[in-house]
């Protein structure tokens, strides 16, 4: 029956009445679900506070535990790593109240999606310790929110798109528990999906955490559940009061987390560490990014090492960018080597800056007019085969080659003209 | 420079013409009218004043005035403001005085378009600039830039948006709009007369979850409405905002003189009634005023219409190099292209629009000398409104309305005062409607859980609620019901249409650059976008060339043909509720929930101007279904009627009542439809359905129900005194055979006839 002729059967039950003002209730203590003793039967602890009940799972685990090709304790030489590098950097900590963090929600995005479980990882007493909080019921959530601690100053969190989900999906919740809940601070966050964006570009093709598990740190999940049945599992957990496969959602959860620590580990490495390396491409990635945050020692340092250490091919976009850094520096013939031999092996939008700094540098440094105009030649037979996302950006480019050169032809003229000038000057 | 002849002098000339004098049925003058003046409010801010004498004002108009005083008082209210009265110093002069007393003071503007607020932040700007303050206004749309929206979140001292976004874009994400919410002093409504229907249905639900979010955050902002002339703005006003109103009616703007002009096309056909086709006459015309220099808008009542009379209009400048000073204007086109028109008006580039009743709205395009209406709008509200596009303060307007043959323009070209002397309809609105109200219901839970003891509004939700629940949709703990699922329930309803979906019209004339063109809803487009129909865009001609039903998209390619296509539309309808009935001598009347299963059928090719057949083709597309609210009338079989007389006498009927309907229940012709069975699938009898066209029903038919003898009496004499013989357009429809049906309609309709004694007439 279709929901339409459903509702035409329900035309009786509308009944209205005149608008009643009403006022906000203080907090009434939510009823205990039905379902507590089987859940903790199921290995939950109940917690409670002054707002309800929560349902606790707690994991510990000796810093030898392996997951994939790291340890846990390998994290404390991450830490170490940063300890010792002075530089500012998104990702960098020095372990002092780190949490790895992970939510599990019923929804994507809105004021009707709940956060139904939190995961937590610190280190404390010699041992890794996982929490893992689950809502009771959406009436406990106020109960819910208090546990999880989130509220308590001077913690980092580490987590994977954090910064765009879990930490604002927090807030809405947050807001709307405000009257009973501490202010939830604005506390250190580092995103390692952003971080993992950098370091893998033109590598991943995606960057789902169980992609990178794969890829990158020798972990592969045998038996779990896809995320996005967590809201339908949860739904019918409170439903059934049946937690079986709920567990499988912990499970998932502590899956991702272990992995958060084991990808901090990996990338802090790839950062930090010179001897320790992936490829050509992800260190110059890791270069760029260091560029970009204005960290041009390590740039610098990231990108002479791959030019030293692999073939032009390889190199080529190292050499690009370390020729910038060489300009910075007003190393001009430095900065004009690594351009030029970066060119053979650049992919073409690159190639097309490489062509306008070499002309740039033939132009103002050394008056090589000739030359600078041999590389917008290049260039303008470049881009003329290349495909732009869009035309107004082709015309953008090419026009602004095509004034370069007329400029560089009007400059060539007249040094030819003075040059002939000064000949005969001589003559005489 | 070029000659411009006075509108005076060209009436003058109509006036002597005798071709004209013929055709004119009717000249109606409206005098010019002063203005009423008020001083400024005593406690009106300096730096307002300072901004208002900028623009050289040191009065208010009344109506400004009282405007200002009722919100100073915390009084909600509703300003009847016609065009060209300084409408929005209604709102702006009381929330910018609020701001200015309090800046943590917040105000949210509601348009009915994207378009029109983005037109009002730049008047509202402007006018900040002039009074030297920093307040921080901003429109808020699908537009908005990401890297703005947190800004305008939290700092947005006045939020100008539109009832969609407010839907799906503030309200279910409530908490990042704290500041607002606990801030919220006014909200402003403007247009609150385009607010009927269906849509006026959703979005008295919007404002009902929207003021239970403010109630949430602990604020009770006053609501102001502004509104064209309908006759129930009070009424209107207080069913969609849930709130008691102050009506400010006073008008005290001046206005121009006006010329109305009701133009009837010449009979070509004396014997079957056929009068010259109104698109070709207002082509004419629209060509005359265009050679005069007279700025002038055109209205047409479809797309296809818009775009045909473009077609036909642009021959005129087709000679002259990039002259774009003839125009279309319609929904469909894309928010840049309407943005160019509205401009180019503004600044004279363009002479001529044509438009749908897209251009009713308080779209800033000036005031136009002339207004030409291809028919009768649908309804009073809408003719005034199309009316008072034309009209600048000193100057003389003229207003062109060229009747269509159908029934009811010839009705109101020879009973002129059906527009002049009447005052327009009512704009009712139906949130009862329970599709709307169980749609609603939802994305106010996903908001913010209801509890076991809540109502909703005025509505009393809790076995609702416990319905969601069995859908699986809700959880009920000891206390509340919890929004339990992935889904994005705002997402899924669209406050302007049944079908929620649009198919996207994509250009691939250059298979290497598509674009996307245009957009339709899912119901029109089973006319207009089916294979090998010919779409009109900016006078341009598109075949479609696939429709792909499943995707929602048309691709469409250039041609250039001489024909335009017109399609067919097939109705099956089945009762499945009988609420309630009525007993005549030889009929019955029922009110009910009907279901109706539409298919698109087949298409016919029309030559432009000759309007000849020239072929036809099949159209094959799924019927699409809808369950809706219906009035019907079963009657007893008249003795010796066969089944064919039968059905030729109840299709002129059913066009003649169709006709007549809008008119004794003040709603929109496309708001109902009216269909014919000769033996009814569930009676057996021969039955007249009349059915609102809105899944769930908006409350037309059930008024129908009660003026049923009335309707038919008023059908029966206007049949009767139509001038032609064998029945015409403009009582039952073209007669296509030469035999014409208007002795069998007259015969059926005075067997139909029940006494009204006792019965107080509707006008």
């Amino acid at each position: 029956m279709s929901f339409e002729k459903n509702l035409l059967q329900m035309k009786k039950l509308i009944k209205k009445k005149p608008v009643q003002e009403t006022t906000l209730a203080s907090f009434v203590m939510p009823q205990e679900p039905t379902y507590t003793e089987e859940w903790k039967s199921a290995g939950f602890n109940i917690v409670e506070n002054q707002y309800g009940i929560v349902f606790e799972k707690k994991t510990v685990y000796s810093p030898h535990t392996k997951h994939g090709s790291f340890n846990l304790s390998d994290v404390f030489e991450a830490f170490k790593l940063w300890n010792e590098t002075e530089e500012q950097h998104p990702i960098a900590t020095n372990g002092e109240g780190v949490v790895f963090f992970d939510t599990e929600t019923t929804g994507l995005k809105g004021t009707g999606t709940y956060i139904f479980l939190t995961g937590q990882l610190k280190y404390s007493n010699g041992q890794f310790e996982l929490t893992q909080l689950v809502m009771a019921n959406p009436s406990h959530e106020t109960a819910f929110l208090y546990a999880s601690e989130l509220w308590k100053p001077d913690q980092t969190y580490i987590t994977y798109n954090g910064k765009s989900f879990d930490w604002p999906q927090l807030q809405t919740r947050w807001v709307l528990n405000r009257s009973h809940l501490p202010k939830l601070p604005e506390p250190k966050h580092i995103d390692l999906l952003h971080g993992s964006r950098r370091v893998w570009k033109d590598d991943l093709l995606h960057f789902k955490l169980t992609h990178l598990e794969e890829e990158k740190l020798g972990f592969k999940r045998v038996g779990d559940i896809p995320g996005h049945l967590a809201p339908i599992i949860y739904l019918d957990a409170i439903k059934s009061g049946n937690p079986t496969t709920l567990l499988k959602v912990l499970h998932h959860n502590e899956w991702d987390i272990l992995s958060l620590l084991t990808l901090f580990v990996h990338s802090s490495r790839l950062l930090l560490q010179d001897s320790y390396q992936e490829t050509a491409n992800t260190s110059t990635n890791i270069g760029k990014w260091f560029s970009d945050l204005k960290i041009y020692n390590k740039s610098q340092e990231h990108f002479e090492q791959i030019t030293a250490q692999y073939n032009l091919k390889d190199a080529a976009r190292a050499f690009f960018y370390v020729g910038f850094d060489y300009k910075r520096m007003k190393q001009t013939e430095d900065a004009y080597r690594s351009f030029e031999q970066s060119l053979a092996h650049l992919p073409d939008q690159l190639k097309i800056r490489a062509y306008e700094e070499l002309a740039k540098m033939d132009e103002h440094h050394f008056k090589k007019f000739d030359h600078a105009q041999g590389f917008c030649d290049n260039a303008l037979e470049l881009i003329g085969k290349m495909t732009f996302k869009n035309n107004k950006q082709k015309t953008r480019v090419l026009e602004s080659f095509e004034k370069r050169l007329k400029r560089l032809r009007n400059k060539e003229s007249i040094s030819r003209a003075s040059a002939q000038f000064d000949r005969k000057r001589r003559e005489k | 420079m070029k000659r411009k002849l006075p509108i005076a002098e060209l009436l003058n000339e109509w006036k002597q013409d005798p071709v004209m004098k013929e055709r004119i049925v009717h000249w109606h003058t409206v005098k010019e009218t002063p203005a009423n003046l008020a001083d400024f409010p005593k406690d009106l801010h300096p730096s307002i004043i300072k901004a208002l004498h900028t623009r050289g004002i040191t009065q208010l108009y009344s109506h400004q005035r009282e405007a200002y005083d009722t919100a100073r008082k915390n009084q909600s209210y509703t300003a009847i403001t016609p065009t060209a009265s300084g409408k929005s110093y209604c709102y702006h002069l009381p929330v910018l005085q609020s701001i200015l007393e309090e800046p943590a003071s917040r105000a949210l503007y509601l348009f009915p378009t994207k378009a029109l607020a983005q037109d009002q932040k730049s008047d509202l700007n402007l006018l900040i600039e002039q009074m030297d303050q920093d307040i921080l206004s901003y429109t808020f749309d699908g537009d908005t830039a990401p890297g703005l929206r947190t800004k305008v979140r939290k700092a947005g001292q006045i939020v100008l948006t539109n009832p969609d976004m407010l839907h799906s874009g503030i309200l279910p994400h409530h908490t990042k709009w704290v500041s607002l919410f606990e801030n919220l002093k006014f909200i402003v409504v403007d247009e609150l007369h385009t607010y009927k229907g269906v849509f006026g249905s959703h979005v008295a639900h919007v404002l009902r979850r929207l003021k239970r979010i403010c109630q949430y955050y602990g604020s009770n902002p006053v609501f102001i409405c502004t509104s064209a002339t309908i006759a129930n703005p009070k009424q209107l006003a207080e069913s969609l905002t849930g709130e008691q109103h102050e009506l400010i009616d006073k008008n005290g703007a001046p206005s121009g003189k006006k010329n109305f002009i009701f133009y009837n096309p010449p009979i070509v056909h004396p014997t079957f009634g056929v009068r010259r086709s109104a698109i070709l006459e207002v082509r004419d015309l629209a060509k005359r005023l265009y050679v005069e220099n007279i700025q002038t808008i055109v209205f047409a009542k479809s797309r296809v219409r818009v775009e045909m009379l473009v077609t036909y209009l642009k021959e005129l400048t087709k000679k002259k190099i990039q002259n774009d000073s003839i125009q279309g204007y319609r929904g469909g086109y894309l928010p840049s292209e309407r943005r160019a028109i509205e401009k180019g008006l503004r600044d004279g580039t363009i002479q001529t629009v044509v438009s749908t009743n897209a251009l009713e709205l308080g779209v800033d395009i000036g005031q136009l000398q002339a207004c030409i209406m291809t028919g009768y709008p649908g309804n009073i509200a809408s003719a005034w409104q199309q009316a008072g596009r034309a009209g600048r303060r000193q100057d003389e307007a003229l207003i062109i309305y060229v009747a269509q043959s159908t029934a009811l323009d010839q009705y109101i070209v020879n009973h002129p005062a059906f527009i002049l002397g009447q005052s327009p309809e009512e704009a009712r609105i139906h949130p009862d409607n329970l599709v709307i109200l169980m749609d609603h219901l939802k994305c106010a839970s996903f908001e913010l859980p209801f509890t076991t003891t809540d109502q909703y509004g005025e509505f009393e939700i809790q076995e609702l609620l416990a319905y969601l629940e069995d859908e699986g949709i809700l959880v009920k703990t000891s206390d509340k019901w919890h929004w339990m699922s992935d889904r994005f329930p705002a997402h899924e309803i669209s406050l302007r249409s049944a079908s929620q979906e649009n198919v996207v019209i994509i250009d691939q004339t250059i298979p290497a650059a598509t674009k996307v063109i245009g957009e339709m809803d899912r119901y029109s487009a089973m006319t207009l976008l089916h294979e090998e129909a010919i779409y009109l865009h900016q006078g341009i001609q598109f075949q479609v060339e696939k429709l792909d039903w499943e995707e929602k998209k048309a691709f469409v390619r250039e041609v250039d043909v001489d024909y335009f296509t017109d399609a067919n539309l097939a109705v099956e309808l089945k009762v499945m509720t009988e609420d309630k009935e009525k007993h005549y001598e030889n009929q019955s009347v029922y009110y009910g929930d009907i279901s109706i299963l539409a298919m698109a059928t087949i298409f016919k090719k029309i030559r432009f101007d000759s309007h000849d057949n020239i072929g036809s083709g099949p159209i094959q597309l799924p019927p699409e279904e809808l369950h809706t609210s219906s009035s019907w009338l079963s009657f007893e079989r008249p003795k010796g009627w066969t089944d064919s007389m039968l059905t030729e006498a109840m299709t002129g009927t059913a066009t003649s009542i169709a006709s007549f309907v809008p008119l004794f229940v003040h709603c929109d012709r496309r708001d109902i439809h009216v269909v014919p069975q000769v033996k009814s699938t569930h009676a057996e009898l021969p039955t007249f359905f009349v059915y609102d066209s809105y899944p769930g029903g908006i409350g037309i038919s059930e008024r129908v129900f009660e003026v049923w003898p009335m309707l038919l009496e008023h059908v029966y004499q206007h049949v009767e005194n139509c001038p032609c013989s064998q029945g015409c357009p403009a009582c039952i429809g073209a007669q296509d055979a030469s035999v014409g049906l208007k002795e069998e309609v007259l015969k059926l309709l005075s067997y139909l006839q029940v006494s009204t004694k006792g019965e107080q007439h509707v006008f």
